[in-house]
């Protein structure tokens, strides 16, 4: 076991070295840095949107709209003068992003319960997320006038009776079920609490793939390149102790710098999501945990285990791979299949039920081991985890196949003569 | 007199290419024994070999004894190889990659520290022990890896071009030291380019050619063997009649 931390040690001081630390601190810091402007952004677009507006009927109708406006997070900024094209010009140099124009005779169009068409002119600036952050509240702000003006009616046409019973007849009363329990909460909320709950966890386990297999195919590369691997195989430490240290080294290494990224990420996405962060209610939230939709301690235990054993796969296999490149620069292509078994069931647990493909597309699905660290968190929530424990069995079983063929390379000449015979080298 | 190295009849075959055709060859105790050849003669195959890092595809070889194919574990506890144009961990000190060298060779730390010690005088690095193996210059590199080598005092040392890199001062002062440590007791198996390295070197010279040895013998044996003036000659002479 001595030997085994001398030689862990050793790997973690040749892979934490500045050259990969301050990238890492620099990638942080722009995430960080960009999380708070966009959080400083979200937190202005939040704020009342500014909105032109030209009252050509001057009425007490088009007046009543233009308060409603006030009341639905709409700033408006009344423009006396009767030029379209001048009013826009003015706007744009206020920032005003939306210029509505009440035409005349707007009242009367209403009383005739004749359709009025209000013009809105919508400046585009750009194209970001938050560019049509004031026609969109002026979208919600046109709703509740609507909403307003179609109640009147309702209630003027047929007295005594509630005009939302007229327009919306028939309501859906939300019961979800997960297995055996039940509870009175929409679909769509549980939907989005279980999507807020566990984002973070595919995006672990990509970073840490990603991560920690480059880092030990470079790592076998660059022993190869610099052939201390030469040296090390002529010294007396069993050939299995090199790649379990290999293992191990780049496995902390990486968990290290998947944290520090994610730390950079959960500022990023913060800032991103702040404003719709609590869109679940308490009440929601109380019907999702009689759901039973929440991680207990077990759960996250299990969850942890999942990812462990993907990882330690992705590791071994990284090892295979990384036996065959022949330097540093080739060390990054040849973990690219990797790569690929990596992104095909993120993507495909992300869109898809794989309990609805055909049995030969789903036998696929099984085959590859990460799909499993992707579906361990679904299949506890919902009390599969049997599921959960199958997934583990089989990637600790293909661990140890790829483990095995790992020291089969190693204590044998092949992690030499790979290169020797592609090189020709005598 | 005991063997230090007797190997018997190495190949090596990758795939359609053989490298090393039955080498056959013995090293006596204390003594300096060197591989010449032209590039892609066979000499680091058969070097690569003898340090139980590549399997021979038939053949074998016995160090004090020990069989490198059986016994590949306890033949590392007493050779020490130095691969050609071979680098240190670039990101470690060149003191730290002693101490990590001496670790893997004996857990006993106060061994690891006279290990450390013997290395740092011959290296003879100074103060730049201690700056990261990134900063060395080849020739620092060479030094820090034959110290390395020797380090753990070897019964054999195999070393595959020991002074490529190195100037003249330098090389001299380690073709200096390897008889020395040899007269102590250390076998030491070579190859070099260097025809007047190897005369002064070397106890006895076997010469290598597309991956066969064509003679053995004392340096002395061979100039008169071939009417040559020097090794360089002999060389010659045996790789024209090949």
């Amino acid at each position: 076991m001595y030997k085994f931390f001398v030689l862990v040690k050793k790997e973690i001081q040749e892979l934490l070295t500045p050259q990969m630390l301050v990238p890492l601190v620099v990638v942080v810091l722009v995430f960080i840095f960009i999380g708070r402007v966009i959080s400083g952004q979200t937190a202005k677009i939040a704020a009342p949107q500014p909105v032109a507006v030209m009252d050509l009927d001057n009425s007490a109708t088009s007046q009543s709209m233009i308060q409603i406006f006030d009341k639905s997070n709409l700033m408006v900024d009344s423009y006396p003068t009767q030029d379209v094209n001048q009013v826009i010009a003015q706007a744009e140099q206020k920032g005003e992003k939306v210029v509505v124009v009440i035409p005349a005779g707007f009242e009367n169009g209403l009383k005739a319960q004749t359709q009025q068409k209000i013009e809105v002119h919508t400046i585009f600036q750009n194209f970001s997320v938050f560019g049509s952050r004031a026609s969109q509240s002026l979208a919600g702000a046109l709703a509740a006038v609507n909403e307003g003006l179609s109640n009147q009616y309702l209630s003027k046409a047929l007295p005594g009776v509630n005009p939302i019973n007229i327009k919306q007849p028939v309501v859906s009363d939300d019961y979800t079920i997960v297995g055996e329990r039940q509870a009175h909460v929409s679909p769509a909320a549980v939907s989005g609490f279980i999507t807020s709950q566990t984002t973070f966890i595919p995006i672990i386990l990509f970073l840490v793939i990603v991560f920690a297999s480059q880092l030990i195919a470079t790592s076998i590369a660059s022993e190869k390149e610099n052939k201390t691997l030469e040296t090390l195989l002529s010294c007396p430490v069993n050939r299995k102790l090199i790649i379990a240290s290999k293992l191990v080294g780049a496995g902390l290494v990486a968990l290290l710098t998947a944290a520090v990224y994610l730390v950079g990420m959960r500022y990023y996405l913060a800032g991103l999501t702040g404003a719709s962060s609590g869109a679940v209610d308490t009440a929601s939230q109380a019907a999702i945990a009689q759901l039973g939709l929440t991680f207990n301690a077990g759960d996250y235990i299990l969850l942890g285990l999942s990812l462990f054993f993907g990882i330690l796969v992705a590791l071994a296999i990284a090892i295979i791979l990384g036996s065959f490149a022949q330097d540093t620069k080739s060390a990054q292509g040849v973990v690219s299949p990797l790569m690929v078994l990596v992104l095909v069931p993120y993507f495909l647990t992300l869109f898809l039920d794989i309990s609805t493909l055909s049995p030969g597309l789903k036998v696929l699905v099984y085959a590859i081991p990460f799909s499993h660290p992707f579906l361990a968190a679904p299949n506890i929530l919902l009390h599969q985890t049997q599921n959960v424990w199958y997934g583990i069995a089989y990637m600790a079983a293909l661990f140890l196949v790829f483990v095995y063929l790992a020291s089969k390379i190693f204590v044998s000449d092949r992690i030499l003569t790979m290169r020797l015979s592609f090189k020709k080298k005598l | 007199m005991a063997k230090a190295l007797v190997a018997e009849n190495l190949t090596k075959i990758y795939g359609k290419i053989e490298a090393v055709k039955d080498v056959s060859f013995e090293i006596n105790e204390n003594e300096v024994f060197a591989l010449i050849g032209p590039n892609g003669a066979g000499k680091s195959t058969t070097l690569r070999i003898l340090a139980t890092v590549l399997t021979p595809t038939s053949g074998n070889a016995l160090i004090y004894g020990l069989d490198i194919k059986n016994d590949a574990d306890k033949v590392r506890q007493i050779i020490s190889y130095l691969p050609e144009e071979a680098g240190a961990y670039k990101n470690l000190s060149g003191l730290t990659y002693l101490k990590f060298m001496a670790a893997l060779f004996n857990n006993d730390k106060r061994k690891q520290a006279e290990y450390v010690d013997f290395a740092s005088k011959i290296a003879g690095l100074g103060v730049r022990l201690k700056d990261k193996v990134k900063t060395y210059s080849k020739g620092m590199t060479r030094k820090l890896l034959l110290a390395r080598t020797v380090m753990t005092r070897p019964k054999l040392a195999i070393l595959d071009e020991p002074t490529s890199g190195l100037d003249v001062i330098n090389s001299l002062e380690i073709r200096k030291m390897i008889k020395d440590l040899s007269r102590q007791g250390m076998a030491v198996l070579l190859s070099s380019h260097n025809m007047l390295e190897i005369e002064f070197l070397s106890d006895r010279v076997g010469i290598i050619h597309q991956g066969k040895i064509h003679d053995i013998g004392t340096p002395e044996q061979l100039k008169q063997e071939y009417s040559a003036k020097n090794l360089e000659e002999v060389f010659m002479a045996l790789t024209q009649k090949a």
